[in-house]
């Protein structure tokens, strides 16, 4: 990679050029959340001190713990009775259904479109050529579009207030999706190591398994990945699907720290690091798929 | 096709079927039959409180929709956030994905950090949003008002321009990132003796990027640009959660005035005409994207 | 996967225990919390949902039903659930639309009038005869809560005025007048002379498309003598009226002394301008106390209620008064026996009602004379420092009580919950402070539609 016209100065300017804009836009982008971290780890004094302070002068935890013991937010002085029934208490009961419903959505959205996708690339049969176009319709569709008619067929099947509800309306927004990117990713594997397997008497079901799967992997992991985070970060179907408050994921359930006449901000933003922690665990450790996946599902079809 | 058994005694075809059948009845079950209703519903009058009695209308959801001048401005408004909403996540996604492209040491650790907003939930970033854009309190005013940048604290979500101008910045800093991810995957199948060719011949840097980037950026960028637009002019959530439509009705686009409707004011017919409507902007989408898409497959 | 040969039937309910039963399986887990939903439960145990409003009072309630579930259907568990003012609808509607709503619901009167105008509601008449007919304070009825055709549907929760509430240092140091005194001209002087000597809002109200904005426009309106709908007369609108469009100027007049924000302004930003000293004046609930005095004990020291002030030329000084109360959906409500027997039991032990008060002071007002007469009330230190404030939040609101539901207490208008629903009201007041339309085509505007709910739903009139 060695060039002559690159004097050894040259790069070096260039190099620190690029760092220094590389830092920079890389600091605004991260700002929001380096500065909700920040806040979720202050003293609630601390939290509205002028000038505020960029990072916390005094390290607490208070905020999360309010949210794991699930503190009063209703506390009034001079009350000698006091319910326990402030919103955070269900804090760790929304963390449980998010990945519950999560978890259940994605296997059931992958397990499918595999199976779906590695059928229409091998089998001859009508209607394989216009399956995938119209996933992709799927794909494209808002959920705002068809959650009242959704919601009516959760209700037709006694399924609301339930998370099964949401595991089968997350399904159902990234199914089509998975099953585009499984699709082209099984176009792109080629047939013969199969073909000769099944030449030699292996079953199809063997061949799939331990041919096939291996090397879908990659395609399954990014449709895996697409799959939780939609699921995980969904709040049009929990919001309408789910009526009872100990039944909701996270997305739904923070939000009724907003309802009330006192918003208290260091709990929001313990809870929006702690949606966001799961997520971006996962991320670190997939990153390289994202962009693989994401490079061959969502363009290039 | 060869043939052969699966210890289920089920044909190779039978298995081959028997895989697509789940696809298809959840597919048929929770997708296409939810859409097909409600295109239905936009024929009827239905309030949510009394679910059992619809009564057929006709045509009257659409014609009371083209005569609501708040549907007209959800449409107008929904437009504005959209064409100003892709063209920064377009530009500024090019750019980062350039600069991103660049082989320096440690640049996976930058890559990572600025894809990490696609994941971010919106809730979350809403959430953060309202926090710091707080008038009274937030960082943000706080940082400008210090540097001097403003004489007095800027209303951020209850001036209604200004208000349209944060929801596009929330989607801006969410969905950057795909853009950067589709044109990254681009950049990196871009051959390099296509650059060192142009080197030789004495192209610049602005030269080397119009003559050989853009045109190799051409395709994606047309079907990145397709899909955001498609997205974004039907989004819901980034609105709801921010704004709620607000100040007034100034950030109400088709997907909030589809909900309000349905809910707020128990019309549940006009919601799914509206949702008609953005099926209607959706396919037409769609099928730009299928032309590009079909003409880039046979060029390859 | 392979046992799976219903496909060629397309049955949704079979492919759905075949695919749910395999992706159980599948799942990572193993198996999916679902709670039995309580429509199907035969025995009559499970969680009876019931809907509060934010706030630590209906939890008082809950746990009052809960001391009558332990003793008589220990199976039964009462569970609050939160549903603050701007998700009430949202909320409403799909668990309605579900067939699955609350077993009991905590609302405000509009919103209990239109339900009950539905034919959603339970008739409570006899859960009224045992908790005793006898026993309203004065100045209150039990129409005021929800009462349709010559039946009860509404058990009173509470009554929950929103007053002026002032920072009397300010006024004092500015040498005003007593604000128990005032007429609108005084209000907005006062306002006018806070925002030009202490360089603060004079005073916040809510501006923004939401319910706190249609409560506070409401009262006004019933102060200059205006109403959205005339009640006696078929539910005419009477909207586009020149008190509407006076009251629409009023606001329009005190907005250059509110915060710059308040045209955004809801429940939430209001309380937060009194307690965090922002503002010296707002209209409020008496839940301000409590939260002034958990965070500004300077400012709780310094905060007084008083009623409105009033129309200079009709001399009313009308609060909007909420009349919150219980309400017990009737529709696939498998507990609607025991709902009525515990919310009788906990209405009829007086310890539980004066802790439900005791809970929010001055917030959530006594119902029942024997509740407000009974000593104990008055042990919660509020007492020793704002007995007037309090007493005025109590008792000397009623004589100005009114809400849209009820307009002038000229009797009960179901269409009201629907109003609100579209905000109509909100958005009528925003047409003139965010728009800048004249007042007297919003008040068009709006009687517009009011217009169009009373077509749309005149059913629920007649």
């Amino acid at each position: 990679m060695s060039n002559i016209l690159q004097s050894d100065l040259f790069g070096k300017v260039r190099a620190t050029v690029l760092y220094a804009t590389l830092l920079l836009v890389t600091f605004l982008i991260c700002f929001p959340l380096l500065w909700s971290l920040s806040t979720s780890l202050k003293p609630t004094t601390e939290i509205f001190a002028t000038p505020p302070t960029l990072v916390p002068e005094e390290y607490s935890l208070e905020q999360y713990k309010s949210l794991i013991q699930g503190k009063d937010m209703y506390f009034v002085p001079g009350t000698k009775y006091r319910p326990k029934t402030s919103p955070p208490q269900h804090f760790l009961a929304w963390f449980a259904n998010s990945t519950i419903v999560t978890f259940g959505s994605t296997v059931i959205s992958v397990v499918i479109s595999t199976l779906a996708a590695y059928s229409l690339t091998r089998f001859r049969y009508w209607g394989r050529r216009f399956i995938p176009y119209f996933s992709l319709l799927g794909y494209m569709l808002p959920s705002i579009i068809f959650v009242f008619p959704l919601f009516l067929v959760m209700v037709e099947l006694g399924l609301t207030n339930n998370l099964w509800s949401l595991v089968l309306g997350y399904v159902s927004i990234t199914l089509p999706f998975c099953m585009w990117l499984m699709w082209a990713f099984f176009r792109g594997i080629p047939v013969e190591l199969e073909e000769a397997a099944l030449i030699d008497g292996a079953s199809r079901l063997r061949v799939f398994i331990e041919i096939v799967l291996p090397m879908a992997m990659p395609g399954i992991i990014a449709a895996a990945i697409f799959s939780m985070i939609v699921s995980w970060n969904d709040y049009l179907f929990a919001r309408i699907f789910i009526n009872s408050i100990q039944q909701l994921p996270l997305t739904v359930g923070v939000m009724h720290f907003f309802e009330g006449v006192h918003v208290n901000w260091g709990l929001m933003m313990a809870s929006a690091v702690m949606m966001t922690l799961p997520l971006a665990a996962l991320f670190m450790v997939i990153q390289r798929h994202l962009v693989a996946g994401f490079g061959a599902g969502a363009v290039k079809g | 096709m060869p043939r052969g058994h699966s210890y289920s005694g089920l044909s190779d075809r039978q298995v081959g079927i028997l895989f697509i059948v789940p696809f298809l009845v959840t597919a048929v079950v929770f997708i296409a039959y939810p859409v097909a209703q409600a295109v239905l519903m936009a024929f009827y009058s239905i309030n949510p409180l009394r679910p059992g009695d619809a009564t057929f209308v006709g045509l009257d959801n659409f014609y009371y929709l083209f005569d609501d001048s708040l549907f007209w401005d959800s449409f107008i408004q929904a437009t504005v956030w959209t064409l100003s909403s892709i063209a920064l996540q377009t530009v500024l996604g090019v750019a980062l994905a350039l600069l991103l492209h660049v082989p320096l040491r440690g640049i996976s650790v930058f890559r990572g950090l600025l894809l990490f907003p696609y994941i971010v939930p919106t809730v979350v970033i809403a959430l953060i949003w309202r926090w710091m854009f707080n008038p009274e309190i937030g960082i943000v005013n706080h940082s400008l008002m210090s540097s001097g940048l403003i004489e007095e604290n800027v209303y951020w979500l209850s001036t209604p321009t200004i208000a349209m101008a944060s929801t596009v910045m929330l989607n801006v800093w969410k969905y950057t990132p795909f853009v950067i991810i589709c044109v990254l995957a681009k950049l990196q199948t871009i051959p390099l003796e296509l650059y060192d060719a142009a080197k030789v011949d004495g192209a610049g840097v602005w030269q080397r990027f119009r003559d050989i980037t853009l045109p190799q950026l051409k395709e994606v960028l047309v079907v990145v640009v397709i899909f955001r637009t498609i997205w974004t002019f039907n989004k819901f959530e980034e609105i709801y959660l921010l704004t709620k439509g607000g100040p007034g009705t100034s950030t109400f686009n088709l997907a909030i005035y589809s909900f309000e409707q349905s809910i707020a004011n128990l019309r549940m017919g006009v919601g799914a005409a509206t949702a008609v409507i953005m099926m209607g902007v959706l396919l037409v989408g769609s099928i730009l994207y299928l032309r590009v898409f079909r003409f880039a497959e046979e060029e390859s | 996967m392979s046992e799976n040969r219903s496909g060629s039937s397309l049955s949704r309910r079979t492919f759905l225990t075949t695919t749910a039963a395999s992706a159980a399986g599948l799942a990572a887990a193993g198996s999916l919390a679902t709670h039995p939903s309580p429509a199907r439960a035969q025995t009559k145990s499970g969680v009876v949902r019931v809907w509060g409003e934010p706030g630590p009072y209906a939890g008082v309630a809950v746990d009052g039903m809960n001391e009558w579930a332990q003793q008589n259907a220990p199976g039964l568990k009462f569970e609050i659930e939160t549903i603050g003012w701007g998700s009430v609808y949202v909320k409403l509607m799909t668990d309605l639309a579900a067939g699955q709503p609350a077993n009991l619901i905590s609302v405000e009167s509009p919103l209990a009038y239109q339900l009950m105008a539905e034919g959603l509601l339970e008739p409570v008449d006899d859960v009224v005869d045992t908790i005793g007919r006898g026993r309203m304070i004065e100045g209150t009825k039990w129409e005021y809560w929800g009462n349709w055709k010559g039946q009860q549907y509404v058990v009173p929760a509470h009554h929950q005025p929103h007053l002026l509430m002032v920072r009397m240092d300010i006024i004092n140091e500015l040498g005003l007048s007593n604000p128990d005194t005032w007429t609108w001209d005084d209000l907005l002087n006062a306002a006018k002379t806070i925002h030009e000597k202490k360089k603060m809002p004079g005073i916040a109200l809510a501006l923004g498309r939401n319910l706190a904005t249609a409560y506070y426009f409401a009262a006004l309106l019933h102060s200059a003598g205006g109403r959205m709908f005339d009640v006696g007369n078929k539910f005419e609108v009477v909207f586009d009226s020149p008190e509407t469009v006076e009251t629409l100027e009023f606001i329009d007049r005190l907005r250059p002394y509110m915060p710059r924000g308040a045209t955004e302004y809801s429940f939430l930003q209001v309380v937060d301008s009194m307690v965090t000293g922002e503002a010296a004046m707002v209209f409020y609930w008496g839940r301000v106390y409590g939260r002034a005095a958990a965070e500004a004990p300077e400012v709780f020291k310094n905060i007084e209620s008083f009623n409105h002030a009033r129309h200079p030329r009709t001399g009313n000084r009308y609060n909007w008064n909420d009349f919150q109360g219980w309400a017990i959906p009737k529709q696939n409500n498998p507990f609607i026996d025991e709902v009525k027997q515990a919310v009788a039991y906990y209405q009829t032990k007086r310890e539980w009602l004066i802790r439900y008060v005791h809970s929010l002071v001055p917030n959530v007002s006594p119902v029942y004379k024997d509740v407000a007469e009974d000593p104990r009330l008055l042990d919660h230190p509020f007492f020793e420092t704002k007995k007037d404030t309090i007493m005025n939040y109590y008792v000397h609101s009623l004589k100005h009580a009114s809400n849209t539901g009820n307009e002038l207490l000229k009797g009960v208008n179901p269409l009201a919950g629907i109003v609100h629903g579209r905000l109509i009201l909100a958005q009528t007041v925003q047409k003139v402070v965010l728009d800048n339309w004249a007042p007297s085509k919003a008040a068009k505007w709006g009687a517009q539609q009011l217009e169009s709910v009373r077509k749309e739903h005149f059913r629920l009139v007649i």
